[in-house]
């Protein structure tokens, strides 16, 4: 998991984007919405003047808006809504769709079977299948559910008995969501709770000890069965505890207790970290400043683009914002400086629990069973001569190194050694710190991003980590409900369903459209629009070849393919970002605390989104011949 | 229910006997629905220029062969359809508000209602779209399922129940809100005659109890039982509209009932009616109506279960009048009856045997 800088935001910087206001998520969502104003009026006005002709289509555009705010919105009644939403609740389970629950039980009991039990890291793959799963049986279960039920009342005209009633169009939408948002709730619970028992049911497993060896100072060095394709060496001191190593993302303690050697349960597996995460500066092979690391030609991953929101929509902001991974050479003055705030001594008791995940370039292939080493410093921002001598580390590849930096160390203070103490000496009126990496065998690299070193003042549980992961789940569901009601109130049941399925597809595949619109702003031949990379998958040609035809047609097609570029752009550009919301099971997999901003993101998002496909879907239903 | 004969053709308008000065409940102007398909061309013109007034407290009836517009007239009174142009008032209000419908209750022609829910289920679901409390809803639910007589079924689902039973909770559904005005489509359909014959009276006594009542059937016997006023369409078109008993009633002809009369009795009275200058059609014993045969038919099994021994009355045994009867629908109509259905419609004088 790399987190990218949009990651860091947080909530209010998300939504306001202070010094980049057009990046902004509000002038999106108000863009969207006057957009979704304007459009619905005009299409209103066009609909209604061929039916009423122009003069009176106007006084039916002001009446539907008349109605909307003056009778509608004020009439709705709760009572009524919860009637409605029973109603689809019943009809829902009435069709006996909690038998998806027990689908998904034997689904999970089969994958048992497939999921890779020799896998480094069994955890990550455990939870990830549990969560991608869920997310996608869940959201198609809410296309179908959300999309052919008002359409079917329509057909069979039992909607004639609700719409005789004083029941507002904003009460069967809203009703008709609430009702299929509780009974995919009702789904989403049983499932969530029988991922939670898979995952720790299946991920737990014990091991005897194997052999067993009596150092003489009273201490043991042993090896346990090899149980679940892995075993664990440990050591076990004089008072008769000791922890296994660290083995496919656990390890076990071991305790003697009398003769007996007792291997515990398998620990640190799955966890919920909270990181505190600090600001990143480089420093340049000369030891200047530098915004990145270096680039060592590894990856140059596009993407990212969705984060510049308006800005790159109307091109003021052009190109990927992924992050790289930056690097620093070792034998140089190469370092990554991070800079962390808040630092208190009631926050960290007991030192720096300093966490790290870095990559590594080799430039040869040096020893390679002890990796390459780096150190980690200590420095007060304010008196960098006030610094810590550095803690050496070997870096472990993907994995995280978990270190703690105690609270007393020795270190200079003025070309003064002597044992510093870190509240007092290194950390600042400010509360900051920092922490210097940097890489220690010449010619070698280490790699990271200012996601990758990070403090872990405290760990959360995985139950409530699985918790945000299902609610980020929830989310999308209601999502997917509200476009799906909202299609379904003009359109037939399957129809309404292809069409809320392009919408999350596209939603899906949004930054594929930006890629490609990125290289048509630029000028870049990297496959083209449609008509061209349909024409380059005829001819057999590579994506960056110039297209060998004649000019005239050349320039009709990159025309046309332009305009549909530039309409699906502005298309996705609408769409609710589905992918990020998805991306929230990453951070369970990978045994990190889903960052409470993010999810308010994802919260308001939905909010809004569901506002949209309510007052979208009032106005089609409203406007809509029911009998007809 | 109307028992005498002559109160049926000659009742009065019953809650205000000056029905022009009553509120007016629906006003059509103009009215007109012009069906299209996708592309806007047009299919059919179902409803051309209707204008029609419908007042407090009456039983209007909109009569006229399949597809003649009755049903599109309705639909567009109650905002199911919007008109092609003209308008609709109800209650003064356009047909499009939905508050409206606070006042209104609606049969469809079919019941179209949730088959997973209970009879109880349907009619606390619909009471909440009113906005009723829990103990309203209580109360009325009671009171409707004991009025539509489905206390035994109540907690079925409407998927269990006969084409009668789901009509019943039809009309209960309709009548939830206790409706001031009530839109009944083919009310009758799919009933058995003991069912039309209580859809009828119920009909009677809402109108009894204030309702305005708007029915469209193609049954005309309903229309002629129930009705006040009768609109006629045809292909869209409005043919015929007034009271009843005006349009029914074959001004120059009088039609004479008695019991008891001897032959010479009905020689002088026939002598009288040729000393005023009339012309004797027939007098006879009247007629009744196939449903009134079934009816008495039924009532008596219901009285004594058993085979029904028809050929053993006698003939003369009529001791009461049928129960409930209507007159004919037209005097003039009158099959000259040499064999008398009133013979058999009258077993019910407790001849029969046990």
């Amino acid at each position: 998991m790399t987190l990218q800088p949009e990651d860091f935001w947080s909530f209010s910087e998300w939504l306001l984007r202070p010094g980049a206001f057009l990046e902004s998520a509000l002038l999106q969502g108000v863009a969207l919405l006057i957009l979704a104003v304007l459009l619905g009026l005009v299409i209103g006005y066009i609909v209604s003047a061929v039916r009423y002709g122009p003069g009176e289509a106007f006084y039916a555009v002001a009446g539907v808006l008349r109605d909307l705010f003056t009778r509608d919105l004020p009439g709705t009644a709760p009572r009524r809504v919860y009637a409605l939403a029973r109603l689809a609740f019943k009809e829902a389970i009435r069709r006996r769709i909690l038998f998806v629950i027990g689908l998904f039980a034997v689904g999970l009991l089969l994958a048992g079977w497939y999921l890779d039990p020799t896998s480094d890291d069994p955890a990550r793959l455990y939870i990830s299948f549990v969560l991608t799963a869920t997310n996608y049986l869940i959201l198609m279960l809410a296309l179908f559910i959300s999309c052919f039920s008002l359409p079917a009342d329509i057909k069979s005209r039992t909607i004639y008995t609700i719409v005789t009633k004083p029941v507002r169009a904003t009460e069967i939408v809203l009703g008709r969501i609430f009702g299929f948002t509780a009974v995919g709730t009702l789904l989403l619970v049983p499932m969530g709770l029988l991922s939670y028992l898979f995952v720790t049911r299946g991920l737990d497993h014990t091991h005897t000890v194997a052999s067993i060896e009596e150092l003489g100072d009273g201490r043991f060095v042993g090896e346990t069965s090899y149980d679940r394709f892995h075993r664990h060496e440990f050591t076990i001191d004089a008072e008769g505890n000791g922890l296994a190593e660290s083995e496919r993302g656990h390890r076990h303690v071991v305790t003697k207790v009398g003769d007996e050697f007792i291997v515990g349960d398998p620990e640190g597996a799955l966890r919920a970290r909270v990181p505190q995460y600090g600001g990143l500066q480089f420093l340049n092979r000369q030891g200047l400043p530098d915004t990145q690391g270096i680039d060592v030609g590894y990856e140059h991953i596009r993407g990212g683009y969705g984060s510049g929101g308006l800005s790159r929509f109307i091109g003021r902001t052009i190109g990927p914002r992924r992050i790289e991974h930056g690097y620093i050479e070792g034998g140089t003055l190469c370092a990554a400086i991070f800079t962390f705030d808040e630092i208190t001594p009631d926050k960290y008791p007991d030192g720096l629990p300093l966490e790290m995940k870095l990559r590594v370039f080799r430039t040869y292939k040096g020893d390679i069973v002890t990796g390459v080493r780096g150190t980690v410093t200590v420095r007060n921002p304010q008196n960098q001569a006030i610094e810590s001598e550095p803690f050496p580390f070997v870096a472990q590849e993907y994995q995280v190194d978990e270190t703690e930096l105690p609270i007393e160390f020795d270190g200079t203070a003025g070309g003064e050694s002597r044992t510093l103490n870190l509240f007092e000496d290194l950390v600042d009126e400010n509360g900051h710190v920092e922490i210097v990496v940097r890489c220690s065998d010449p010619g070698q690299y280490l790699g990271l991003t200012q996601g990758d070193v990070y403090l872990r003042p405290r760990e959360s549980t995985f139950g409530w980590n699985m918790t945000k992961a299902y609610f980020s789940i929830w989310l999308q569901m209601v999502m997917v409900i509200a476009f799906g009601v909202m299609f379904s109130t003009t359109l037939s049941g399957p129809v309404a369903m292809i069409a809320t399925f392009v919408l999350v597809l596209l939603g899906f595949s949004a930054e594929s459209v930006y890629d490609t619109r990125y290289y048509i702003d630029r000028g870049q031949t990297m496959g083209g629009g449609p008509i061209e990379s349909l024409i380059r998958t005829f001819r057999q040609d590579a994506m960056t070849v110039e297209l060998d035809i004649q000019s005239t047609p050349l320039k009709i097609i990159q025309g046309i393919d332009s305009v549909a570029v530039y309409t699906l752009d502005a298309v996705v550009t609408s769409l609710p970002n589905l992918p990020k919301m998805l991306g929230t099971a990453e951070y369970v997999a990978s045994g990190f605390d889903v960052f409470g901003a993010l999810l308010l993101r994802h919260t308001v998002t939905t909010l809004g989104y569901f506002i949209l496909a309510c007052f979208i879907g009032y106005f089609f239903l409203k406007t809509r011949e029911i009998a007809a | 229910m109307e028992t005498d004969p002559v109160a049926v053709a000659e009742r009065p308008a019953p809650t205000s006997p000056d029905a022009t000065a009553s509120q007016v409940v629906i006003e059509t102007r103009n009215l007109s629905k012009i069906y299209r398909d996708f592309w806007g061309r047009k299919k059919v013109q179902a409803l051309n220029s209707l204008d029609i007034e419908i007042r407090q407290g009456e039983i209007f009836g909109l009569l006229g062969p399949n597809g003649s517009g009755k049903s599109t007239t309705i639909k567009l009174i109650l905002g199911l359809l919007f008109p092609t142009s003209g308008r609709v008032l109800v209650f003064d209000k356009d047909a499009s508000e939905t508050s409206k419908n606070e006042r209104v209750g609606y049969l469809p022609e079919e019941s179209y209602l949730y088959k997973f829910l209970t009879a109880e289920e349907t009619l606390d679901f619909y009471g909440r779209l009113f906005n009723m409390s829990a103990a309203d809803r209580q109360r009325r639910v009671d009171e409707l399922i004991k009025m539509v007589g489905l206390e035994r079924a109540r907690y079925r689902q409407l998927r269990e129940f006969s084409k009668g039973m789901t009509r019943r909770v039809g009309l209960a559904q309709a009548l939830i809100n206790d409706p001031d005005l009530i839109l009944l489509d083919e009310p009758t359909t799919g009933l058995d005659p003991i069912g039309t014959r209580e859809m009828k009276d119920l009909i009677l006594s809402l109108r009894d109890a204030g309702k305005t009542i708007l029915l469209c059937s193609h049954q005309l016997a309903d229309v002629q039982d129930v009705c006040d006023r009768v609109a006629i369409l045809h292909q869209g078109e409005l043919k015929e509209l007034g009271r009843v008993e005006d349009l029914l009633k074959v001004q120059d002809v009088t039609e004479v009932h008695a019991r008891g009369l001897s032959e010479q009795a009905k020689a002088e009275i026939a002598d009288v009616i040729r000393r005023h200058g009339g012309q004797l059609q027939s007098m006879d014993n009247p007629t009744t109506t196939m449903e009134d045969l079934f009816l008495n038919i039924v009532r008596e099994s219901e009285e004594r279960p058993g085979h029904r021994r028809a050929a053993a009355l006698p003939p003369d045994a009529s001791g009461n009048p049928p129960a409930s009867g209507n007159p004919p629908a037209n005097p003039a109509a009158l099959p000259p009856s040499a064999e008398s259905p009133a013979d058999r419609s009258s077993k019910s004088s407790g001849d029969a045997p046990s």
